[in-house]
């Protein structure tokens, strides 16, 4: 038992770490309708990895890193700051074409590396399992420095995410939108390294959506999604370990399954709100 | 001349695909619903994961070969299934009857059809999943049964779709406005979502769920940086799509590198160049 602990600690303090900044920023991810960002955040720095390699940088060297994380936020920097009301797209069709041109570019240069092709696939698996205390205490700091540039201005960001739709709205929030996204692109290519893109993608996006289905309150919605993300990580290492299946695909399939029974209870709840309140109707106009 | 005999098969693949894409993509930008065909996809290839396990389970013992048709014809089924089950779901579970946007389930649904198809691999059959092939595909390669196979479905599909195209317009011009509300809208959003998911499953069987995302994005993108109207759009689109794959495909053929990625990134390069040209007349204005 202690044995299991201890192999296992790294790992659960980063699901703890990372299941709190994700879904903080699921739920803003969420109440903007951007749901694919991180996925395509995720593939611009697989591009810049690869750009890397093409000029000649070895793997896993700091001048690819480099590369990569300025391909991240050159890219993210362009989204944060175009306009899209303007034109009839809305910021999920952007991501969908950055993320077509991105993922398309890796393609041809996959060409030209030697075993090019392990780069397009590479951000797609991860194993929290095999993760490090060093790289907890990394990404400690990173969430720290991110977290408190968001708690000085959470209700900025809040108020400028609620009212994303609102054609109307200011439009000199450029520089918050800029901090906003370079802080979520770090945090984004990070979290993709330790835990690869789909559990990244459903830690932010599952606990956010359960948790906006019952409730508005933005307070309520950043604590209970972040109870749900750890709960629901820790239950299917729990899984992955006693039934011997991957830990990434157990713990997206359990959030998964758990955000649509909540969906189908809900619209199911509604639906026959709706038939009762119907039938009231009928009857009130029946006995008049 | 044998360029024309070798690319004449993809180029019609490609327009075909591009005349319905355009079209569907005006819906999915207006609905924004994005990504609806990468899942869609993945939801097909869940389906096929699991003609591929069960035939695992039951063909063990025998050899190979003579029940192949069968095979395909099951995985058809059963990724045309899932494709009815996921379109249900998508139609039941729309914006206004819960709180979170229609996009946010796609996006679960194709991390849960991705997830529980390696989860079913890594426990049946012992492979990998095909991720990479997926995504690429080879437009290159189509046969002219494949083509002629496409023709027919994407034809069907059009029809009905020309039938009813005010049903099917009105449901997605409205799709966010609250106040708005069509009888038996659950009825033509399950049509809808079932309709492109058999076009899907045939176009990524053809060029590959990446070719297919770029034609369904990518022009009816840059169509609405110039129209609003549904007619102008389709035939801005179409017409956009059909000289880049042309190009894309000659290009290919003549300094060897996969067409797919040629045909996306000159989509891009045009949506970038119309977007700075619309912007530069509007700043003007």
């Amino acid at each position: 038992m202690i044995d299991n602990l201890i192999f296992l600690g790294p790992a659960i303090t980063a699901c703890v770490l990372l299941a709190g900044i994700l879904s903080y920023f699921g739920n803003h991810i969420l109440t903007r309708g951007i749901i694919f960002i991180d996925i395509a955040i995720a593939q611009i720095a697989a591009l810049g990895t690869m750009v890397g390699l093409l000029l000649g940088f070895a793997e896993e060297s700091f001048g690819v890193q480099a590369i990569s994380y300025g391909f991240t936020i050159v890219v993210i920097s362009f989204f944060a700051i175009i306009r899209t009301k303007k034109f009839e797209i809305s910021q999920e069709a952007i991501i969908g074409v950055i993320y077509c041109v991105a993922l398309g570019l890796a393609l041809l240069f996959a060409e030209m590396i030697p075993g090019g092709s392990n780069y397009i696939t590479k951000t797609i698996s991860g194993n929290i399992l095999w993760v490090t205390w060093k790289q907890v205490l990394f990404t400690l700091i990173v969430i720290g420095i991110v977290g408190l540039v968001h708690i000085i201005w959470a209700k900025k960001f809040i108020s400028i995410s609620e009212n994303i739709r609102d054609k109307k709205a200011e439009e000199n929030s450029r520089f918050m939108e800029l901090i906003f996204f370079v802080t979520f692109g770090f945090v984004i290519v990070k979290a993709v390294h330790i835990q690869g893109i789909f559990l990244v993608f459903i830690l932010l996006i599952a606990p956010a959506a359960t948790v906006r289905l019952f409730t508005d309150n933005w307070k309520l919605r950043f604590i209970w999604s972040w109870v749900i993300g750890f709960v629901g990580s820790v239950v299917g290492i729990y899984i992955s370990y006693q039934y011997n299946v991957s830990n990434g695909p157990a713990i997206v399939c359990l959030l998964s399954t758990v955000v649509f029974l909540a969906a189908f209870y809900k619209a199911f709840t509604r639906v026959i709100q709706k038939k009762q309140l119907a039938s009231k109707v009928l009857n009130n106009t029946k006995s008049i | 001349m044998t360029i024309i005999e070798f690319m004449l098969a993809p180029l019609i693949a490609c327009i075909l695909l591009i005349l319905i894409n355009v079209y569907f993509g005006i819906h999915v930008l207006k609905r924004e619903i994005i990504f609806i065909d990468i899942a869609l996809a993945q939801i097909a290839a869940f389906g096929t994961t699991i003609a591929v396990v069960i035939h695992h389970l039951f063909h063990q013992a025998q050899e190979h070969g003579h029940e192949h048709a069968e095979d395909t014809f099951l995985a058809y089924i059963l990724a045309l299934s899932f494709i009815t089950i996921s379109a249900l779901v998508f139609s039941f579970l729309k914006n206004r009857k819960i709180s979170i946007p229609l996009e946010a389930i796609i996006g679960i649904s194709y991390a849960f059809a991705t997830t529980a198809a390696v989860i079913i691999l890594d426990k049946a059959a012992g492979s990998d999943v095909h991720i990479h092939d997926m995504l690429i595909g080879s437009i290159l390669w189509v046969s002219w049964h494949q083509v002629v196979r496409l023709a027919i479905i994407v034809a069907l599909v059009a029809l009905i779709h020309y039938i009813f195209r005010n049903r099917f317009m009105q449901l997605s011009d409205n799709y966010h406005n609250k106040d708005c509300k069509m009888e038996n809208s659950f009825l033509w959003d399950f049509l809808f979502y079932l309709t492109f998911g058999i076009i899907i499953i045939e176009a990524v069987n053809i060029t590959g769920i990446l070719t297919v995302f770029a034609f369904l994005i990518l022009p009816a993108s840059f169509s609405a940086l110039f129209s609003k109207s549904w007619k102008n759009r389709i035939i801005i689109g179409a017409i956009l799509g059909s000289v880049i794959s042309a190009f894309g495909l000659y290009f290919s053929w003549k300094i060897d590198v996969p067409v797919a990625p040629l045909i996306i990134i000159g989509l891009g390069l045009f949506l970038l160049i119309g977007a700075m040209y619309k912007k530069l007349i509007l700043s003007r204005k």
